[in-house]
Parts: structure tokens; sequence; C-alpha cells
């Protein structure tokens, strides 16, 4: 009985210690990152209509149904300023008429599908139903592109897997090979790095959990073209909303549009 | 009727030739007449009479004057056979044709009864009479029981010309033809009609067998494209009527090789009316593809032989390649390319401008294509057979480039498809170019006609009967389809539709009008079509997976695009389908890489035929043409053969084409096996012969004795004796003697 009071006690001074902790980590933010999450003015030509539209995927998480235990949607990671940085590499590198802003769509209804491609992130953490993964594979069968983004490690591999795998039961993820056309669309990427997030300004690390190296993964429909890419042990998603900041290495916001947009291309020719 | 008023036929009247027989002078008579007129005339105005005895005068000028015209002996100088000195060649015709039923017996049997019961003795009365039988060729018999109807065609302008030719030092006074003018070779040849016509032998006709088949169904022709590429969807059109069966069902089946492909049920329409329908069907592996299309015989058939067609196809192994040029990277231009995949029969090669100083190239054969970019030499374009400009601006193209299109579908043939996008059309500056002239639409001068607002796509009349934008095989099946697609991302306003060009499909935005947004029209040796919209990615993403509406309209189009677009030795024959006459002549167009004309090259035909039938004949130049070679030959043999022509300029092979054709002998005579009484009418009107039926020959003799062939005298037949004259004369006065007692003394 005695034991029992113990084992409460040391329960609630835990939690206590873990709500502190967790209030310090925010307020102990590196000063640069401070107002990084401010988004930019709302683009004054986001009514016009383009051939191409940055789409991002809403999901539900995993242990989103928790309770007070799950996490925020994580489908938002880096949202909007992300895509709305890359949207204008995207216009002064290429052709492709794109969008000045994004468009979020989802696999519970049919606006998906006036979307081929899409982007994903942070996948590692989402929890797809059954409808849902048959409603992505019927996109992607019909010509849908899948880029997913920002997991790391084996533990977030393995969830992002458990969605995957019922989306394509029958297709193996494979490392895109170097020869692959999606690396020399508009640029030859023979030579690619790892691309961190903002967590290598905490760890001095480029990578997270135990997700040392890149990841380049891929799902191949029956003609040879690839359907899902993976960015794994990566986050491209950090390096196109850091383009702006000085701290954030420029080699890897230039490798991730470079990415980016062979990918966008690659959907648009494949 | 004509006969009792005139004296003589009418027939008569038409051949002979009109004169006074008194001799005297006809101003005289004419002289003579005024001078009664005027006289009359004069005595009623100069007396002050009233109006009636205008009325009265002039009756009476009337009879004066028929009697002038009695005593200057009108007649008619006809030229007549002089009796037993000229021959009559009586020609049966033999035909299997002939075996046709009609009322109690067969049609030959009817020829015979007709010859038999009288006509003829008479002729021989009169005359000479010969009588030949016609078919495949004339021969002379002593006796009309040689007539069987034995014969599998019927060459009635060869038999005539066979007749006169033979029977030069002979007085042949006249022909008769006992047919049921069902002809293969259609109708007399004009060499042989003009020998006729100078040696002024009449051919008088009797038609035999019905003009209408009471029940019958039969399948008039079968129109499929004479080559086609392996495993590629075709269409085989099939026209048929039927006499006796409206409203009631029957089944069309198409075979390949003996082997049914596809049938349909249709629902026969109106005595006589043609009825077309097209049915797919998948062209197979390469080589030659015997098609045969059958209407299953229903009860009743009178002819159950013409309810079947056959044709050959050449069945290419070709893999014609397309260029594909796209000014910025869009969705359409990704499943444009995924569509085409599919087809195994097309190689898509293509160029995206992804950045404006760079182009991602595809399906290159090897990695130098392109690499320049668009091609600057006539030869490397025109390896292509078809090309798509899609949203990328005119200016793009060097002027030397922009008059390389138009010599591509002008010149060499090939097919030019005008793609929708941002840089397209007007607002790509097309309207203003050389090119403009080859868009089978008027561009406007305006900008800004790309919209990407939403919009339906509705086939035209022109487009629910054309098989380019067939998706499905029934026609209606397909009109529903393409009600059901979704609507297309954006599209393109065009101004209208130039003269010629056929619009098959309307473009109806969501927000306002109608465009035309798929026209087609043929430029030069090639064709043009523009596509006003870049938004069909939709019917391939809103749509089910299986569903295959986008592949199939971009794998059709594709096809249209480039299967008549010609190799640089292209040849074929002036028919493919020989009826039992195996004379054919093979004709080549010969063309160097840039497709100009090569007048001076070697070309020889090698010919493979049935039971080891072979030959290898030259082609010669034609004078009028340059580039043109021709041969004639003659396919000696039933059945199928094929026809390799090689060109060579020196010792150097320019390269060579493969055609079919087919030669069926029998087949013909069973088809429009009603009396064709046109054919028979046309011949007799042509000779100055007459058409009879049976029940009117019996006027035969009477009338062939006025010819102008053989030996013949003149005769003068009086016409003043005429009874029309007399009931003239008499019936002038009656009407004055009437008049003068209804008005009384004037």
């Amino acid at each position: 009985m005695a034991q029992n009071k113990y084992l409460r006690a040391l329960c609630v001074i835990l939690l206590l210690a873990g709500a502190c902790l967790a209030f310090q980590r925010g307020r102990n933010r590196l000063p640069f990152l401070q107002d990084d999450d401010l988004p930019d003015p709302y683009p004054t030509d986001a009514a016009e209509k383009t051939e191409y539209t940055f789409a991002r995927l809403r999901y539900n998480s995993y242990r989103q149904g928790a309770g007070m235990w799950g996490v925020r949607g994580s489908w938002t990671t880096d949202y909007p300023k992300a895509e709305r940085h890359f949207v204008q590499g995207i216009r002064r590198l290429s052709r492709v008429h794109v969008r000045s802003v994004e468009e979020v769509v989802d696999l519970d209804t049919d606006k998906i599908f006036d979307y081929p491609w899409i982007y994903a992130v942070e996948v590692g953490h989402w929890d797809l139903s059954d409808s849902q993964a048959t409603k992505l594979r019927e996109y992607l069968n019909r010509g849908g592109f899948l880029m997913v983004d920002d997991f790391h490690g084996s533990i977030e591999w393995e969830i992002f897997m458990r969605s995957m795998s019922r989306v394509f039961p029958d297709r193996p993820v494979v490392d895109i090979p170097n020869k692959d056309p999606i690396f020399h669309m508009l640029f030859d990427l023979d030579d690619r790095i790892q691309i961190p997030g903002i967590v290598m300004f905490y760890t001095g690390n480029t990578y997270e959990q135990d997700g040392v190296k890149e990841k380049w993964g891929g799902i191949y429909d029956d003609k040879g073209r690839i359907m899902v890419a993976m960015c794994q042990n990566m986050d491209l998603g950090d390096a196109w909303e850091h383009a702006d900041m000085p701290q954030y290495p420029e080699r890897y916001t230039s490798m991730a549009y470079r990415i980016g947009l062979n990918y966008i291309i690659y959907s648009m020719t494949h | 009727m004509f006969e009792l008023l005139f004296l003589y036929p009418y027939r008569l009247f038409s051949k002979g030739e009109f004169l006074f027989a008194s001799g005297w002078p006809v101003w005289l008579l004419v002289v003579l007449a005024l001078a009664m007129v005027g006289g009359v005339g004069y005595l009623v105005l100069s007396q002050k009479k009233s109006r009636r005895w205008l009325v009265v005068a002039g009756l009476q000028a009337f009879v004066l004057c028929l009697l002038l015209f009695m005593l200057w002996r009108p007649a008619l100088r006809v030229t007549a056979l002089k009796p037993q000195q000229n021959v009559i060649a009586v020609v049966v015709d033999d035909s299997r044709s002939m075996l046709l039923k009609q009322d109690t017996g067969t049609r030959i049997e009817a020829v015979k009864k007709l010859l038999n019961d009288g006509l003829l003795d008479k002729m021989r009365g009169r005359f000479q009479v010969r009588v030949y039988r016609a078919g495949n060729h004339l021969e002379r018999i002593q006796s009309l029981d040689a007539v069987t109807g034995s014969q599998n065609t019927t060459h009635l302008g060869s038999a005539m010309k066979q007749m006169v030719e033979e029977s030069a030092s002979l007085p042949i006074g006249a022909v008769v033809l006992l047919s049921d003018g069902s002809d293969n070779s259609g109708g007399l040849e004009a060499d042989a009609l003009s020998e006729i016509r100078r040696r002024k032998i009449p051919i008088h006709t009797v038609g035999f067998g019905a003009e209408r088949l009471t029940k019958d169904v039969e399948v008039m022709e079968l129109d499929v494209p004479l080559r086609a590429l392996s495993d590629s969807r075709i269409g085989a059109a099939v026209t048929f009527r039927n006499y006796g069966y409206k409203g009631q069902k029957a089944k069309i089946a198409l075979m390949a090789d003996d082997k049914i492909v596809t049938s349909r049920e249709v629902t026969l329409a109106g005595d006589g009316t043609p009825q077309t329908e097209t049915l797919l069907f998948n062209a197979g592996l390469a080589g030659a593809r015997n098609v045969k299309a059958t209407i299953i015989k229903l009860g009743e058939e009178e002819n159950g032989s013409n309810n079947a067609q056959t044709r050959l196809i050449n069945v290419e192994s070709l893999k014609p390649r397309i260029l594909y040029i796209e000014g910025e990277p869009k969705w359409d231009f990704k499943f444009i390319r995924r569509a085409l995949e599919g087809d195994r029969n097309i190689q898509l090669t293509t160029m995206l401008r992804t950045t404006q100083n760079k182009i991602y190239r595809q399906g290159v054969e090897d990695p130098k294509e392109l690499e320049q970019g668009f091609p600057d030499k006539e030869e490397d374009l025109f390896k292509f057979s078809g090309l798509m400009i899609g949203g990328i601006e005119a200016s793009w193209f060097t002027p030397q480039q922009q008059a390389m299109i138009k010599n591509f579908a002008d010149r060499r043939g090939g097919g030019v498809m005008f793609l929708a996008g941002r840089g397209a059309m007007s607002d790509g500056g097309w309207a203003a170019s050389p090119i403009a002239e080859m868009i089978p639409v008027s561009l406007t001068d305006r900008k800004g006609t790309f919209h990407r607002e939403p919009a339906t796509a509705e086939l035209t009349d022109a487009g629910r009967d054309s098989l380019v934008v067939r998706i499905e095989e029934d026609g209606k099946k397909n009109e529903d389809r393409w009600k059901k697609l979704p609507f297309m991302a954006n599209y393109q306003e065009t101004g209208t539709a130039k003269p010629g060009a056929t619009v098959l499909v309307d473009a109806l935005p969501t927000s306002k009008g109608r465009f035309p947004l798929f026209v087609t029209q043929r430029y030069g040796r090639g064709r043009t079509s523009v596509f006003a919209s870049s938004g069909t990615w939709r019917w391939q993403m809103t749509q089910d997976v299986k569903d295959l509406s986008h592949e199939l309209f971009w794998q059709q189009t594709s096809r249209w695009l480039v299967t008549e677009t010609p190799p640089q030795i292209s040849a074929a024959p002036s028919k493919q389908l020989l009826l039992d006459d195996g004379n054919v002549e093979f004709r080549a167009d010969v063309r160097d890489k840039a497709y100009n004309p090569v007048p001076a090259a070697t070309v020889e035909a090698r010919i493979m035929g049935p039971g080891g039938v072979g030959a290898m004949i030259p082609l010669t130049p034609d004078a009028n043409q340059a580039g043109i070679f021709t041969s004639k030959w003659d396919a000696p043999k039933s059945g199928s053969y094929v026809v390799e022509v090689l060109a060579k300029n020196g010792k150097e092979e320019m390269g060579r084409d493969v055609f079919t054709m087919i030669r069926q002998d029998g087949v013909a005579e069973s088809f429009h096996a009603e009396q064709n009484k046109q054919l028979l009418e046309g011949l007799s009107r042509q000779t100055g012969g007459n058409y009879y039926t049976p029940a009117t020959a019996k006027a035969l003799p009477d009338d062939i004795a006025y010819s102008e062939a053989g030996v013949t005298t003149r005769e003068t037949k009086d016409l003043w004796n005429m009874p029309a004259i007399l009931i003239a004369l008499f019936g002038a006065k009656a009407a004055e003697w009437l008049i003068r007692r209804r008005w009384g003394a004037v």
C-alpha cells in the first residue's frame, strides 16, 4: 500500500518535471528561429489559375485519436512557408506555370484527383484508414504522384510503412538508382546529399533519431515509372521553408529545390 | 394511239428525215401561206368587221395553210434494212444471274420462251438471224439449248465490242440483247461504244428480271482501309440494303481470316434504303488479312449469294514516329505520353521546353537525336510521320523551320496537330505566321484565348460518324460515352472552321459559348488538325483507372495522324478488288528523303499470287507526273496477291512498299441481281436502239427494220394522209361552223 503511494507521487513528480522541460524547450528556441514560423504576406496573385499547384496532403496522424496523448496534425509541418518559398523557386528556375499558394487536399474527397502531384510531410506519423489507403492507391494508379518527406529513423519508417503497405501490399519500396530519369530531369543530381532539418542546429547532426543515412526510395508502377518518391532521413520541407534564413546552409536549400523541381517535372513527363 | 394518229410509230419519226415530196420550193409554200393569211386579214380589217370575224378568219386561214401544206406532200425519208440481206445478232445473256427466278421460271427460261414463241421466227422472216450467248466472252450458238446460265460473269461491253469486231465483214443490221443488265465491268467502254456508233449499229435491249427483288438482303459494300498498322483498331464500314424485311433484325458478322472478330445485330430499314454500320476490330499481326462481312441469311431470301463481301487488308508492322514539341510542362503532356506508351504501333518522341533554354527529350532513337533542338533539315524532320505542336510560340521556330512544318504536311504527306496552351494558336502568335494557312480554323488576332476554365466536349454530327473519335465500337454507345466524359481542365477559343475542314468535337465551356475543339482537314498530301484543349488529363485522373477513354482517344487520334502518311516509296493498285477481270494498273510514287519526286529511279514490282503465280515487272515513268511510275498487269488467277514495289536510284535502294490485292471470280454476278434497267436503257439510247420489256418486245421485228447499219434502202413515207392532219382540217371547219351557229351572222 505504501509502495503504491510512493509510486503515485513519483508519477506526479515526473509529469510536472516533463511539463516544465517542455515549457523550457520552447522558450529556449534558438534566437534566429524565434520568428521563423511567421507567415509571409499572402501573395496577391494567389487566385491565379495555373497548370501546376503544390498540393499538400492532409492526413490523420498516428495517435491523433488518443485523446490528450495525441499530437498535433503533423501534415501541417512547415506549412505554408515551405511551399510558398519553393513555388517561387519553381517559377524562377523552370517554365512550370505554378500558383503562388498551395492547395490542401485529403483522401476523404475526390478533390485530390484534380491535383496529379501531392506532397506529404512527416509521414512517419501518418495513419491512413483502409478507405484512404484505397483512394491513394487509385490516385496513384490513375497517374498521380506522391512525394513524401521529413520522416526519420526506423520507428517512423515502420509507422509510414504500416499505411503504405496497405496502399500497395504487393509493391516493394526500392532505392531509386542514380541513373533513373527522376535525378536527371532539369538537373543532373548524381551527387546528392542528405538534407537536414533545423534540428541540426540543436544536435549538430544532419540526421535525426537513428536515420543516419539518407534514403532516396521509390515505388514503381508496372511500366517502371515512379509513383511514390520518398525522402527519408531528410527534411526538404525545412530546406524550402528556411531558404531565406541566412543561418541555414545554402547548399541544402539549393539541393532541396533541385530535388523538388526534378520530382515535379518528372511527374509531369512520366 | 400515236401510230393511229400519225400513221407510223414514233420511232420512225425519231429516225426519219422530214421532207416535202412534191419537189416544189419550200419558200413558195411560205410565201403563199403568208399571202393567204395576209389576204384574209386584209379583207377582215378593210371591211371593219367585228372582232368575232378575226376568229373565223383565223380558222379559215389555218385550213387554207393546211391544204397548201398537204399539196406540197410532206413525207418522212427513212433508212430501212433490205429484207433477207442483213444479219440481226441476237445476244442472250448467259451469266449466272440469269438463273434467278422471276415470276414463273428463271430469267433464262423467260428469254427462251420469248424467242421461241414467235419472236425469232418473225425476225427470221425478214432477216438473217445469228444467235450468240454472252458471259465471260461472246460465243455464237446454233440452238438456245446452249444457253444454260453457266457463265460466272457478264461483260456486256466487251461482248458487244467482240461482236462488232468479229462481224466487221458482216452486214449487221442491228443487235438484240436479251439480258438482266447485271454487268460486272461497269458497262460499255468508250472505245467499244464509239465503234458501234461509227457503224451505226443500233442495240435493242430486252430487260429481264424484276427491277427490285421482293425478299433479299445484300451486302453492297465493305469499306476497309487498304493498309493498317499491326494491332491497331480499324473500322469496317458495311453497307447493305434489303427488300421485304423492313423492321426485322439481322446479324452482321465480321471475320478476319475465317475467325469471327466481331458481330452486331441491326434493324433493317425500308426497302432499298442503303444502311451503313461500322464495326471496329483489331487488325492483328502483320500480314495480309482477309476480312469478310456477312449478314446471316434470313428466311425466304431470293438470293442468298449476295450476303457477304470480302476484302484484303495489308497489315504492316511499321511503327510510325510522332514528334511532339511542347512549350512548357503540362499534365496533358504526361498523360498523352502515357496513352501512347500503351500503343505498340506508335513511337512518340517528345521535346519539352522545361526552362527557357532547356529541352527535355524523350523517346529519341539515340542520345544525339534532336540534341540541337527542333530539326532544321527536312530529312531530319521528315523521318517522322506525325507532328504535334503544343503550347509553344510561333516565333520559337525559325522561318526555315516554319516552312518545313508546312512542307511536312504538304509535300511529305504527314499529319500535323496543333494543341492548346498559353503559347498556342492566337496567344502564341500563330495567327500572324505563315503556318496559320495550314491550321484548320481561322485564328483571331487577339490574345487571351486560352482559358483555365472547365469545358465539356460534345460530338458534332460529323464526329458521330467519324472513326477518329470513336472510343466505343457502337455509335450510340460512343455518343453516350462522350456525354459522360468529365470536363476538361481548360480550353482555347478558336475561330470558325475553315472551308473544307471538319469539326468533330465542340468545346462547351461552362461559362460561355461553344467553340470548335477538334477540327481536321486535308492539307496538300497530308492532314492537319487542331485540338483546342490541354486539359484532357482530367478524363484520366477523374475516372476509374479501368476507364480507357483518354487512352483510346489519343491512340485513335495519333493513328489518324500517321496512318495515311506515305513512305518514300508508296505504291498502290488501280483497284484492290478485281472482280472476274485481272487487269490492273500499278502506280508508284517515288520520293527522295526530302520527299521531292525522283523521276529517274528504277522501279519494279515483284508479285506473288495464288498457286505459285509469280512475276517481276518494271514500272515506267509517267511522262506527265514527275516521280510517278506505272505498269499494267493481268492477274491470271482468282486469289490473293502480294505485290512488293522496289525503287532504286542507281544501285542504291531507295525503299520499298508492299500492297495486296484480291481477284474474285464468279462472285460479282450474285450482287445487284435485280434488272439493271438503267444500263440497258442507256445502251440502247446511246446506240440508237430501243429498250423493251418482254411484253413490248413484239414490236421488235418491225422496229429493227429501220436501221442505218447493214444493207439498207431509202424509203419515203407520205405524211399528207396522216389522220391527224385530216382531223385538224375537219376540226377547224367544224369549229367555224359551230362558232357561226353560236354567234349567228357575223
